[in-house]
């Protein structure tokens, strides 16, 4: 499964993108577009090296901002998923709440939040949060609605106690669908971070595309894009990395 | 011969939609006895009454001369489906049912050494339950139930979803196991020659509201071997009058 560097089909892969940013590069130049509306790749990469240092220590506010909101959003995310689950009244009073908060636009909520919790960390963290608390609720509640039937009726021929059913069958069989819920919801809460920093701060990449498109500076915009970018992958892959120990999955 | 399981007039409804009706029959220590009947006729139900999974409304059945009201550490049950956790290995799998019941009693190294042998998954232990072929799965269920040393042994359909010839085996290495720990079995089947090959007793069962029509005595002898026993004649005699019982001879 793991293709070597040089396989085929890594060849073709970046035979694609490099093709893509010559085409991308040569077409700006040709076209005569300016870079101001347009830069090509390589003004971007230089930009990119330039300003490196600055990128990084945003990439950094902004890193700290989504780490925090996403583990909100699981340490909150995950109980509440659990109490909906076994209460009735949870089912009928939290869950349509939350329903209702999440169809509430919340790059809306955003100003809000901003008064609220001021210029700071914590009113990004809050909208990370905000993006990324649904759909772990959702992958935790369909998780542990997805125990087979004929496991939990083997756990009671097994004399199980609840708690026993709880943590060795429902938590485990829940957990495939709930990493897929993290690698939602981490994408989520980046662009949840990015929007809170466009809407008030001082810091962050969101800040930064934001002063920078604003003063015309193009290609810092698109360097400061590249790097929200490379930091929800590289988030996204960190979080896709532990689906190694649920090999389950699909079995 | 003492008397482990005794049914008497036990029933069942679901909805309102009577399952069993009126099931009676005593099961003596160490005997192997089979359910067999058409599907859908409650023969599953009833192996569940029996391990206390699902309440009885009418009648009685007892266990050991105690009402059944909940499942007991005294019987281990074997699923159709082989129930094991995906995310355990053979040896936690086989172990489950120890670790969850602090009153089952834990078989010593040597013990389960054995019950890894004997279920030939010796060098498997570590191996999950996607590593392993179907029957493979079976064995470490059935040896999950045993790992626990039940008295009592009930199997549901435990190799209806495989094939012939590893139901063949599994069905051979069944009867070592049995002829060696003589447990009382009580195996749910609808394959006749399955029920004639292992059982000391055959209950034959009707359509549903499932009742046992007839109590049949396998008389052959033990130990038996499935190549040799089904040359005898009187396997034969056997299958074709459970056939007729049956109604599909």
């Amino acid at each position: 499964m793991s293709a070597s560097l040089f396989s085929r089909d890594t060849a073709i892969t970046v035979g694609f993108f490099l093709a893509l940013g010559l085409a991308w590069e040569f077409g700006v130049r040709w076209s005569g577009v300016q870079s101001y509306l347009l830069p090509p790749p390589s003004a971007i990469a230089a930009e990119l090296w330039q300003s490196r240092g600055p990128i990084l220590l945003q990439s950094l506010v902004t890193l700290s901002e989504v780490f925090w909101g996403f583990i909100i959003a699981v340490v909150l995310g995950v109980p509440i998923a659990a109490l909906i689950y076994f209460s009735r009244t949870a089912k009928r009073t939290v869950y349509p709440l939350f329903v209702a908060l999440q169809s509430i636009p919340k790059i809306g909520l955003a100003p809000l939040i901003v008064v609220w919790f001021g210029y700071g960390l914590t009113s990004k963290l809050i909208m990370a949060f905000l993006f990324a608390f649904f759909p772990i609720i959702i992958s935790t509640l369909g998780g542990l609605a997805s125990t087979p039937a004929h496991l939990e009726e083997h756990f009671r021929a097994l004399r199980a106690t609840p708690m026993q059913s709880f943590w060795r069958l429902r938590v485990p069989a829940a957990l495939p669908s709930f990493l897929d819920g993290c690698k939602v919801a981490m994408p989520l809460a980046v662009i949840g971070a990015v929007v809170g920093e466009f809407v008030g701060s001082n810091d962050g990449l969101g800040n930064l595309i934001l002063t920078a498109s604003g003063s015309g500076h193009t290609t810092l915009t698109f360097a400061a894009l590249i790097a929200v970018t490379l930091l929800s992958l590289l988030l996204f892959y960190g979080v896709a990395y532990w689906e190694r120990f649920i090999w389950w999955r699909a079995a | 011969m003492s008397v482990v399981i005794s049914m008497a007039g036990a029933g069942k409804a679901f909805d309102g939609r009577k399952v069993l009706d009126k099931v009676s029959a005593d099961i003596g220590a160490a005997e192997f006895v089979s359910v067999l009947g058409p599907s859908g006729c409650g023969k599953s139900t009833l192996l569940r009454l029996i391990a206390g999974l699902i309440p009885f409304e009418e009648g009685s059945i007892r266990f050991n001369d105690k009402e059944v009201i909940a499942p007991t550490a005294d019987m281990g049950f074997v699923f159709q489906t082989s129930n094991l956790l995906p995310w355990l290995n053979v040896r936690d799998n086989l172990m489950l049912g120890v670790d969850l019941d602090p009153a089952s009693e834990r078989p010593d190294a040597a013990a389960f050494a054995d019950l890894v042998e004997t279920l030939g998954l010796t060098g498997f232990e570590a191996s999950h339950p996607h590593q392993l072929s179907g029957g493979m799965r079976h064995r470490v269920a059935i040896g999950q139930a045993l790992a626990r040393n039940p008295q009592v042994l009930l199997m549901d359909e435990p190799f209806g979803a495989l094939d012939a010839l590893t139901r063949d085996r599994l069905n051979m290495e069944l009867l070592r196991i049995w002829q060696r720990d003589r447990k009382t079995v009580v195996l749910v089947t609808h394959s006749i020659s399955e029920a004639v090959l292992l059982s000391d007793r055959v209950l034959v069962m009707s359509e549903r509201p499932g009742t046992i029509v007839e109590d049949v005595r396998i008389d052959l002898p033990r130990p038996r071997d499935p190549s040799v026993t089904r040359e005898d004649p009187a396997f034969g005699d056997y299958v074709v009058r459970l056939s007729k019982l049956m109604g599909v001879a």
